[in-house]
């Protein structure tokens, strides 16, 4: 069957994240749109609508076999609307999508349904997409430069595990400034410890605290400067675990919580209740308590949840590459990023 | 349609269909001023309509709801007329969008349900206050999903609406509590989170509603509890209270009231719930933060 042969593409993308080929968020995100430039330049499809369904086939997969992962169908998400963008361009019409504004205006005959076969169409779309992935190469970067708006000398900051993102941002403001960096261990996987000697190795004063010594550390901090899995609709965070305990104790001393992410994490999906099966994975317990304790593993239950929710009231600001946003502010970025029709697939 | 005809097509609409809110039943009657105007010009024609509203107004249905429908649809008018020049293609163009425009209205509501209805889940206990149409549709809709859940209706005085939603739940099979107004924070530690409907939502995202909404926006908020609301896109209104005595009197006391009585010594039929106490507000334009309305409003009337 030709249908499912030409899905292999993205089921070696799903097996690869799920066998941790890929660790950071940003290398699914640069696999997944090289596989839909591919799809794009060398797939079977006559009009737009074609090609939509070949890429929500793929979000639909994606959705199905990892509930968690956020990147893939976020990148793919942006490009459905890249597509529909462009065919409107190219066929001067237009679809304001979902407003008042429209609601008022619309007329019966410009409903748009993206069937025509439009002659210019593949290259306009493999065009945007290459303005889209040095977009997405130069994210970090242009996340790093906006640091010294952030990080001013004689700053304590504080940080928990280990992101890249923050990596490069605090990297970027010690060139300049001379700042302190607490970083949380981040038990069991204590990322942290790696994250701290990087640090350290740029010459940045670097602390490294348990996890349950944040409380007694936040009075000093100036500034909680994170990372995050996936920023929810809502403006709340799917971070490691950890952080909402974080974000708490700064909450309690007026402390900002600065998180850095790209925008192929801001997710337009919400979750009902951070309780839902969904939301949360657990991974080994061989890193909470050894295998090597014996018989006492027989009667005890271990828990090791990767994640934790946190909730919007507890975050000031997203930093992106597009600038600083609050919480408040997230739908509209969801708005520019995707179509309305494309958030639940 | 003089006025008697006016007030007699929109109370009959009300009557007829219990599932029809004042708002749409207010653009209808206004739709059906239009197909019957003699008017030669936009502004005649716009006379016309806003006597239609007055003497909607007049009636004793919910204000709030009329008057956001009717500010929408007057918007819709004046859009329509800047599309074209002459006044028989401008009459055209209304009676064609008007009819997409209601047809939209009228799935409004199914959209919010779907919406709506994802976040009732297994075993969850839900707050309501009032009766409220989208309300009643979503937790019907959670039911046929073979969602267990439990609801707690407060009786809401002074007409004791409660009483018939939590008859329409039973009726459904919904396991359901009627409360007192006086009970919300005892049940607050009970529920996972409260749903109401809202007569208007104003621009900060506020919502004005039936009154006791706010008493128990403070309480969900003191406990933690989010606070959803569900309401149709053209309740979307450009009121911006800051408290509760910023909300027009017309919206607080029906006409016959206002008329007879002594305003201070009435009962207000509506309070306003700002902004910071909604969780996330369920539309038909999809689940929006109270921030978002303003920038909706913003897009229509810029």
């Amino acid at each position: 069957m030709p249908e499912i042969e030409s899905l292999s593409d993205i089921s070696r993308l799903i097996s690869d994240i799920q066998h941790k080929k890929f660790t950071r968020s940003y290398d699914i995100a640069l696999r997944t749109e090289e596989l839909l430039q591919e799809l794009i330049s060398k797939g079977h499809w006559k009009s737009a609508k074609e090609l939509m369904n070949l890429v929500k086939t793929r979000i639909q997969l994606v959705r199905e076999n990892l509930p968690q992962e956020a990147t893939a169908p976020n990148i793919m998400r942006h490009i459905l609307k890249v597509i529909r963008e462009e065919y409107q361009s190219a066929s001067k019409k237009k679809d304001e999508g979902q407003s008042l504004h429209e609601l008022v205006t619309s007329t019966p005959s410009n409903v748009l349904d993206y069937s025509d076969s439009l002659i210019n169409l593949r290259s306009s779309i493999l065009d945007h997409l290459t303005e889209y992935k040095v977009e997405l190469e130069s994210s970090s970067d242009n996340i790093a430069a906006q640091a010294l708006e952030h990080i001013h000398t004689n700053e304590i900051i504080l940080t928990v595990g280990k992101s890249n993102t923050v990596e490069k941002f605090l990297k970027r403001a010690a060139k300049d400034r001379i700042f302190n960096v607490i970083v949380v261990e981040g038990a069991p996987l204590y990322a942290g410890h790696t994250m701290a000697a990087s640090l350290a190795k740029s010459n940045i004063q670097t602390t490294v605290i348990a996890d349950s010594a944040v409380f007694a550390m936040m009075s000093r901090v100036n500034k909680v400067i994170i990372g995050t899995h996936t920023v929810l609709a809502n403006g709340g965070l799917r971070a490691a675990s950890g952080i909402h305990a974080v974000a708490l104790a700064a909450k309690h001393y007026s402390v900002p919580v600065m998180v850095l992410s790209h925008m192929y994490k801001f997710c337009p999906i919400y979750v009902g209740s951070h309780n839902h099966e969904a939301f949360n994975v657990c991974a080994s317990p061989a890193n909470v308590i050894p295998y090597a304790f014996g018989p006492i593993l027989d009667k005890i239950e271990v828990n090791n949840p990767v994640y934790d929710y946190v909730p919007p009231e507890l975050v000031t600001l997203f930093i992106s590459h597009q600038g600083g946003n609050s919480p408040s502010y997230v739908y509209r970025l969801l708005s520019e990023l995707y179509h309305q029709d494309d958030y639940d697939i | 349609m003089d006025g008697a005809k006016v007030r007699e097509f929109f109370c009959k609409i009300i009557r007829e269909d219990e599932d029809v809110s004042v708002g749409v039943a207010a653009i209808r009657t206004l739709m059906e001023i239009i197909k019957h105007s003699k008017s030669e010009t936009v502004q005649e024609l716009e006379t016309n309509l806003k006597d239609g509203i007055n003497v909607m107004k007049n009636t004793d249905y919910p204000v709030t709801a009329i008057n956001s429908g009717c500010e929408l649809f007057l918007r819709f008018i004046t859009l329509a007329a800047l599309d074209t020049r002459c006044f028989s293609d401008c009459k055209k163009i209304m009676l064609d969008r008007g009819h997409l425009f209601i047809k939209k209205l009228d799935e409004a509501r199914g959209k919010i349900v779907k919406l709506a209805s994802k976040f009732i889940e297994d075993g969850s206990k839900v707050l309501t206050h009032s009766r409220s149409r989208v309300v009643l549709q979503a937790l019907r809709k959670a039911h046929k999903q073979n969602k267990r859940f439990e609801v707690f209706v407060t009786i809401s005085a002074p007409d004791n609406s409660g009483k018939q939603m939590c008859k329409e739940l039973q009726a459904e099979g919904i396991p359901c509590t009627l409360i007192l107004d006086s009970a919300v924070g005892y049940i607050m530690e009970q529920v996972h989170f409260i749903m109401v409907g809202a007569e208007g939502v104003v621009e900060s995202g506020g919502i004005v509603n039936k009154v006791g909404s706010y008493t128990m926006a403070v309480c969900a908020k003191e406990m933690k509890k989010p606070f959803y609301v569900l309401t149709e896109s053209f309740k979307f209104s450009r009121l911006f209270p800051l408290g509760q005595q910023d909300l027009p009197e017309e919206y607080k006391y029906t006409s016959s009231v206002r008329k007879n009585s002594d305003l201070k010594k009435v009962h207000p039929l509506v309070d306003y719930t700002p902004p910071a106490y909604i969780t996330l507000l369920f539309t038909d334009l999809g689940i929006l933060t109270p921030s978002a309305v303003s920038d909706e409003l913003i897009k229509l009337y810029l």
